[in-house]
């Protein structure tokens, strides 16, 4: 570290305890709260999910995963896997560029846990195999989740899911890639995933 | 940065010129704050989510030395680069640095307002380093070359036949698509070879977590975690006043978030960094610029607890009737106007003026800062610092003169209504009396309230005294 940005720091820091209008022992810290509706249940997840875009994949009477896949992407050519459950054309560990991720049609990985509130699922490196951006090239995204990993809300998930603390990266996402930049209509598939859906598993 | 006072009428005045851009952005804007109330109002809770974020907020801003202090500890245990910044010259110097250090020039960037008031686009690219907007309301303001118009919505001033007519110029589209669905595809094409090309990854940030060392990006597009995580290098660039203190208390922010600002549940992508990738390297700048001087401000201090959603824009009818524009800075409505003035007094000595004091923006603001109340305090340091315009402020002293004395008061009104009644348009609308503009001056009485109590109670009063003794 420079000595410039040293003296930032300490300037910085002087500055706000010489100066500081809001005196510490006015203001405690306040417990931490757990506020509203926290049930967890995989209906409330599936109402959520579908209020931020996302779609829900049902499995037909004996399909498997992977052909229901097939069934709602008839024309993909590149099925790009990150869980054992789906061979794929190409699992996630062989991406050697981002290049390469930019062509895959549908991507299809594990959530770590979901939020019955906001219908969003957790991937974080772990899941994403340490493929951070692929996982957003991709086309379409298929999330994995088992019913017994949800939380109701985000309180709970805050409180209650250690990958807050461990993942290097964790996003949380809720529905495709939106935008309403242009006058105000809203788009679903903006930059990232085109459509999100998700399978119980 | 020139420091003649920003002329925010008269900006406004040529923004509602347009019929269809005026009446679309009130009610663009007023949709917004109507999906933010049915979110409200299915949530008990909402009142004392506000409450515990306001304290939150106000806790760390108290705290605030140690528990930076905490986050850089921790950053830096995660292997976060951190760095410090003063103003915004200094940040912007830092950014070039690490990207000189590394031998990189292009800068895939997703939307922060932070970085648009040190200016950095316009420092860095002089000197050969490029950089690329990704979000498309930063985007299309990009290649307009504008401040961004909304803290949420960069862009919410134009319709879809402005963007069309700019995507042309730059991307080569067709002039003439007038749906947004094909210019968000365009966009879409446009950004995908930047974004894979870009060397260097850059986002602003939505909250630091000083216990973990951690920080979180809200956004919609899918911009960010791609422009974050495709290049190996990742700045972030924060305000020191981002800040709190555990991540539990993350819950309360991202529960009223999004729902202060589009009336979603969520933003599409809230993103926690909390280490480089792997073989990745991650900076951090924290941004003072100005910010420790705020908070020295016994008035003024609260507005620190900020968290950008835009909810007080939205309800504002004065901001909703004249455009982000006209506020002539990056910070427009009214969270803008008293903040910017702690920027430079004199550029936005207007602001604070553009309010109808209605106190919408102080009842809709998730962490309860007292807006409109910091509007008027304002005006009054303002007014003592003079920096209002001299008929404004001769005005305001001469009826500052005649309101404190009753009698003298009633004699003016009395004139007053013979005024209104008698006296020629020119004598009543001139330059003397900039409110009369766009309004009509208050028809004429013919009995003032007090004359008619005299009249008719005051007597009475003194009778019913009398017969009680």
């Amino acid at each position: 570290m420079s000595d410039e940005t040293m003296s930032a720091r300490d300037v910085i820091m002087q500055r706000l305890k010489e100066k500081k209008s809001p005196q510490e022992g006015a203001y405690p810290l306040p417990p931490v709260v757990t506020l509203g509706e926290q049930d967890a249940s995989p209906e409330r997840f599936e109402v959520s999910l579908a209020l931020m875009g996302g779609k829900m994949l049902p499995l037909q009477e004996g399909e498997g995963i992977e052909q229901a896949i097939k069934r709602v992407f008839p024309e993909m050519r590149n099925l790009c896997t990150a869980v054992p459950e789906v061979k794929g054309t190409l699992r996630i560990e062989e991406l050697e560029t981002h290049e390469q991720a930019d062509k895959v049609d549908v991507m299809v990985v594990r959530a770590a846990f979901g939020v019955a509130e906001t219908g969003g699922v957790f991937l974080s490196e772990v899941e994403l195999k340490d493929h951070l951006a692929d996982v957003h090239l991709a086309q379409h995204l298929i999330v994995l989740l088992s019913k017994d990993e949800l939380v109701g809300n985000m309180h709970n998930a805050y409180q209650e899911r250690s990958e807050f603390r461990t993942a290097g990266y964790g996003v949380l996402m809720s529905g495709p890639s939106a935008t309403a930049d242009i006058q105000g209509v809203l788009i679903r598939g903006a930059q990232g995933v085109r459509s999100l859906s998700v399978i119980w598993a | 940065m020139s420091n003649k006072p920003v002329p925010h009428a008269k900006l406004a005045a040529e923004f509602l010129k347009d019929e269809p851009h005026r009446h679309f952005h009130d009610e663009r804007l007023w949709d917004m704050r109507q999906k933010r109330d049915e979110q409200m109002h299915i949530m008990p809770e909402w009142q004392e989510l506000r409450e515990q974020a306001s304290r939150l907020k106000e806790h760390t801003l108290a705290h605030l030395p140690q528990y930076l202090e905490q986050f850089e500890e921790n950053a830096r245990r995660n292997g976060i680069h951190v760095h410090w910044a003063r103003d915004g010259a200094e940040h912007n110097r830092i950014v070039e640095k690490i990207l000189r250090d590394h031998g990189h020039s292009s800068i895939i960037k997703s939307k922060s307002m932070i970085t648009d008031e040190c200016e950095m686009r316009e420092y860095l690219e002089p000197k050969g380093i490029s950089v690329t907007e990704t979000d498309l309301g930063e985007r299309i303001q990009q290649l307009d070359n504008q401040l961004p118009s909304h803290v949420v919505v960069p862009a919410v001033q134009k319709l879809t036949s402005d963007v069309a007519k700019t995507f042309a110029k730059y991307y080569n589209t067709d002039p003439n698509i007038d749906d947004p669905h094909a210019l968000a595809e365009a966009q879409r094409n446009a950004a995908r070879p930047v974004l894979l090309s870009g060397d260097t990854g850059m986002t602003g940030g939505n909250f630091l977590v000083a216990e973990t060392g951690s920080f979180v990006v809200c956004t919609n597009e899918g911009n960010a975690d791609l422009s974050a995580n495709l290049p190996n290098l990742h700045i972030a660039t924060l305000g020191i006043e981002r800040l709190v203190p555990r991540m539990a208390d993350l819950g309360v922010f991202i529960r009223l978030l999004s729902r202060s600002a589009l009336g979603s549940p969520i933003t599409q992508y809230t993103t926690h960094f909390r280490k480089p990738k792997k073989g990745g390297e991650m900076h951090v700048i924290l941004v003072d610029n100005g910010r420790s001087e705020r908070l020295g401000m016994d008035d003024f201090w609260t507005s620190l607890k900020c968290i950008r959603c835009g909810a007080c824009m939205n309800t504002c009818p004065v901001y909703r009737r004249s455009g982000g524009q006209s506020y002539g800075s990056v910070y427009s409505g009214p969270i803008g106007a008293i903040i910017d003035p702690t920027f430079n007094a004199k550029k936005f000595s207007t602001l604070p003026f553009a309010s109808t004091m209605n106190g919408s923006c102080t009842n809709v603001c998730p962490v309860k800062i007292d807006i409109h109340d910091q509007l008027y305090k304002w005006r009054r340091v303002l007014a003592e610092r003079h920096e209002i315009p001299f008929v404004k402020r001769e005005i305001m002293k001469m009826a500052g003169r005649l309101l404190a004395q009753p009698t003298m008061y009633r004699l003016a009104i009395s004139g007053t209504e013979v005024a209104l009644k008698t006296m020629p348009r020119f004598v009543l609308y001139n330059y003397l009396n900039p409110w009369g503009k766009h309004r009509e001056l208050p028809h004429p009485v013919k009995e003032t309230f007090h004359s008619w109590y005299k009249k008719n109670r005051l007597n009475k009063a003194k009778q019913h005294e009398e017969t009680q003794a």
